[in-house]
C-alpha cells in the first residue's frame, strides 16, 4: 500500500511569510514617466506636473505684462514726440509773430506796437525753454537755435531802439538786412527739428506696431505651447497612473481565474510599482499554496483509491465464504446459522457499498472517472432502478410509484452512472421515510430531462439543504442519526449530474417530505468540464 | 475426466474459496501464485480455463494474459479476468489484453461459477 506520503505536505503547512517581500523588487523596473532615474512617489509626480503647469501659466502672464509695458513705453515716446513737434511749431510761429510785430512797429511806430514787439520776445523765450525741456537729445541743434535767437533778439532790440529814437529808415534797413535772414535761418533750423521729430514719430509708430505684432505672436505661441505641454503632461501623468492600474487589474483577473504563472510587469517606481510587486509576491504565495493543496488533494484521492482496493480484497473472502456457506457447499447449515451468515453477508454488502462510494468519489475528484456516453431509454433506466429498490420499499411497507411519460425519444448519456444517481436518491428516500410513499417521476423539458424523487419523510431543514450535497455531510438530527450512512451518496449524485452538465436541487419543508430533482441534457455529446 | 481450471491468485483465502467452489462443482483446480507461474502452468498443465487475478507479484494479470494469448497453441484457452480494481478503464484494459470474460471482485461465487460453466460445458 502506498501510504508513505509526508503528512506535512499533505496539509500544505508552509509559512505564508516565507515568500520574498516587495520592497526591493520595485527598484529593478524602469520608470516610465519623464525618464526619471530617481524613485518618485505618485504625489511627487503630480506635484511636479502641477508645478510645471503653474509655471507655464505664470510665464504667459509675465510675457503679457512685459509686452504691455513695452507698448506703454512706445505710446509715451510717441506722445513725447508729438509734444516736441508742437513746441517746435510754436517756436516757428513765435518767430513769425516776432517778424510780424517788428513789421507792425515799423509801419506804425508808437508805444503800443513797440511794446507788442518786445512782448513777443518774452513769449519766444518761454517757447524756447519749453523746447529745451522736451528735446533733450537735440542739444547741438537747440544750442544753434538759441545762438541764432540771441542774435535775433539783439537785432529786434536794436530795431526797437532805432524806432523809439525815430530812426525809422535805419530800422527798416536793419530789418531787411539782418532780421529777415536771421528769421529765415531760425525757420530753417526749427523746420529741421520738426522734420526730425516727425521722422522719429513715424519710426516710433512703426516700432510700436511691430512691437504689438511681436507681442501678439509671442503671447499666442507661449499660450499654445503651454496648452500643448499641459495636454502632454496630463496624458503622461494619467498614463503613468492608468496603465499600471489596468495592467494590475488584468493580472488580478488572471490570478482570480487560477493562472499563477504570469507576473505583473509595471514600469513605475512609485506606489503603483510597489503595489504590482506586492501583487506578484502574493501571487507567488498563492501559487505555492495552490500547488500544495493540489498535491494534498491528489494524495487524498490516491489514498482513497488504494484504501478501497485494499478493503475489497478481504471483503471478497468474507462475501465469498458466506455465499459458499449459504449455498451449502460445506453441508446444509442449520436455520440459526443460516440467518447469522445472512447477516454477515448483508453487512458485508453494505460495507462494499460504502467502499464503492468512497472509490467513486475519489475517482471523480481525481478526474479519473470518464462518462461512457451511449444512447439509452429513460423508461428502461427508471424501470431498472425500480426493480432494484422494489424489495427495499416493500420491506418498509412503503408505496413506490413511477411516473414516466411514454414514447420518449432515446436519450444520450452515461446510463450506468445516471441509474446510480437515481438509485442513490430513491435509496435515500426509502431509507429516511418510515411511512407513506416514494414517487419516481420524469419530466421531459426542451432538450433536457428532469428526474425527481419525492418522499413523505421528515424533510430537510432549509439551512441543511446546501450542506447535504457536500461529501461526508449528513443532516445532523435525531431522525437521521438513527440511519446509517457515510454521507457520500448525494455528493456522488451531484458530481454525476454535473459531469453531465446538469444540476441538482431539493425542495423540502420540515415535516412535509422532500423532493430531490436533477436535470440532465436529453442528449449529451461531450462530457462537461469538471469543476 | 474432469475439466481443469487454472486459478492464478496470490491470496490464500481467495484461493480457498475457489478451491471449495470448483471442487464442489466437479472441476479440477490447478494453482499459480503469480504471473510467471501462470505462464508455466498454462504450458505444462494444459488447463481448460484460466481464472486470472490482475494484481499479481512479478508479472501482472494483464501481461500474463497478453503473453498466453500471444502463443498460438495456448490461445484457445479461455481466460476469465478477476479484478478488484473496478476502475472504469479496467474492463477495456482486460479486453485489450485478450481476455474472454471479466469479473469484478468481490464477486458472487454463484455468478462466477455460471461464467465458468459457460466456457466449460
Amino acid at each position: 500500500m502506498n501510504l508513505e506520503a509526508d503528512p506535512t505536505s499533505f496539509l500544505g503547512q508552509r509559512p505564508l511569510s516565507a515568500a520574498p517581500r516587495a520592497s526591493g523588487d520595485g527598484a529593478s523596473v524602469k520608470d516610465g514617466l519623464l525618464g526619471f532615474e530617481l524613485r518618485r512617489s505618485l504625489r511627487t509626480k503630480l506635484l511636479i506636473a502641477f508645478f510645471v503647469i503653474e509655471m507655464l501659466l505664470v510665464s504667459v502672464g509675465v510675457i503679457g505684462l512685459l509686452s504691455l509695458r513695452e507698448a506703454d513705453q512706445r505710446a509715451n515716446q510717441v506722445v513725447g514726440l508729438q509734444q516736441k513737434i508742437e513746441a517746435y511749431r510754436q517756436m516757428q510761429h513765435g518767430a513769425l509773430r516776432q517778424l510780424y510785430g517788428v513789421s507792425t512797429a515799423l509801419a506804425f511806430p508808437n508805444e503800443t506796437t513797440l511794446a507788442g514787439a518786445l512782448r513777443q520776445i518774452n513769449q519766444f523765450g518761454y517757447d524756447l525753454d519749453r523746447v529745451s525741456f522736451v528735446a533733450k537729445d537735440e542739444v547741438a541743434l537747440l544750442d544753434q537755435v538759441r545762438e541764432e535767437y540771441a542774435r535775433f533778439i539783439a537785432v529786434v532790440s536794436h530795431i526797437v531802439d532805432l524806432i523809439r529814437n525815430g530812426r525809422a529808415a535805419e530800422a527798416k534797413q536793419s530789418e531787411l538786412a539782418e532780421l529777415g535772414p536771421l528769421a529765415d535761418k531760425l525757420e530753417r533750423l526749427t523746420n529741421q527739428m520738426v522734420n526730425r521729430a516727425e521722422a522719429d514719430m513715424v519710426a516710433g509708430i512703426d516700432a510700436s506696431r511691430q512691437t504689438y505684432a511681436r507681442s501678439q505672436i509671442l503671447v499666442a505661441a507661449v499660450a499654445i505651447a503651454s496648452f500643448v505641454l499641459t495636454l502632454v503632461l496630463g496624458h503622461a501623468i494619467s498614463r503613468s497612473v492608468i496603465d499600471p492600474v489596468r495592467i494590475i487589474h488584468h493580472g488580478l483577473n488572471r490570478i482570480a481565474a487560477g493562472d499563477f504563472t504570469q507576473r505583473i510587469e509595471v514600469a513605475n517606481r512609485d506606489e503603483l510599482g510597489e503595489l504590482a510587486a506586492h501583487v506578484n509576491s502574493t501571487c507567488e504565495e498563492l501559487q505555492q499554496l495552490y500547488r500544495s493543496l493540489e498535491e494534498a488533494s491528489r494524495h487524498k484521492s490516491q489514498f482513497l483509491a488504494n484504501m478501497s482496493h485494499e478493503l475489497r480484497t478481504p471483503l471478497n473472502a468474507i462475501l465469498g465464504f458466506s455465499e459458499l456457506l449459504l449455498d451449502g457447499i460445506y453441508g446444509d447449515p442449520p436455520q440459526k446459522m443460516r440467518s447469522a451468515i445472512e447477516r454477515i453477508q448483508r453487512n458485508g454488502r453494505h460495507l462494499l457499498g460504502l467502499i464503492n462510494d468512497v472509490l467513486d468519489l475519489s475517482k471523480i475528484e481525481a478526474g479519473q472517472l470518464r462518462l461512457s456516453l451511449a444512447d439509452y431509454s429513460v423508461e428502461e433506466l427508471v424501470s431498472g432502478v425500480y426493480i432494484s429498490v422494489e424489495s427495499l420499499a416493500a420491506e418498509k411497507q412503503l408505496g413506490l410509484r413511477v411516473a414516466v411519460p411514454t414514447g420518449l425519444p432515446p436519450a444520450r448519456g452515461d446510463e450506468r452512472r445516471l441509474a446510480q444517481a437515481l438509485f442513490n436518491l430513491v435509496g435515500n428516500a426509502i431509507k429516511f421515510t418510515d411511512a407513506g410513499e416514494v414517487w419516481i417521476e420524469v419530466e421531459a423539458q426542451k432538450d433536457s430531462y428532469v428526474f425527481s424523487v419525492r418522499d413523505t419523510g421528515p424533510g430537510v431543514d432549509e439551512a441543511d439543504q446546501i450542506k447535504i450535497f457536500q461529501e461526508f455531510q449528513q443532516v445532523d438530527n435525531s431522525i437521521t442519526k438513527t440511519k446509517a450512512g457515510a454521507g457520500l451518496g448525494l455528493a456522488i449524485v451531484k458530481r454525476i449530474v454535473e459531469m453531465h452538465g446538469g444540476r441538482i436541487w431539493i425542495e423540502s419543508r420540515i415535516g412535509h417530505g422532500a423532493t430531490f430533482s436533477f436535470l440532465v441534457p436529453a442528449r449529451l455529446e461531450q462530457q462537461a468540464m469538471q469543476t | 475426466m474432469s475439466k481443469r481450471v487454472l486459478v492464478v491468485e496470490d491470496q490464500e483465502d481467495n484461493r480457498q474459496i475457489l478451491r471449495d467452489l470448483l471442487e464442489c462443482a466437479g472441476y479440477e483446480m490447478i494453482e499459480a501464485h503469480d504471473g510467471e507461474g501462470a505462464l508455466i502452468a498454462a504450458r505444462t498443465q494444459s488447463p481448460d480455463l484460466i481464472l486470472m487475478d490482475i494484481q499479481l507479484p512479478i508479472l501482472d494479470g494483464y501481461e500474463a494474459t497478453r503473453r498466453i494469448k500471444a502463443q498460438s497453441d495456448l490461445r484457445h484457452i479461455p481466460i476469465v479476468v478477476v479484478t478488484s480494481y473496478a476502475l472504469s478503464g479496467d474492463e477495456q484494459k482486460a479486453r485489450a489484453a485478450g481476455c474472454d470474460a471479466y469479473v469484478a471482485k468481490p464477486y458472487s461465487t454463484r455468478k462466477l461459477l455460471e461464467t465458468i460453466n459457460r466456457y466449460l460445458t
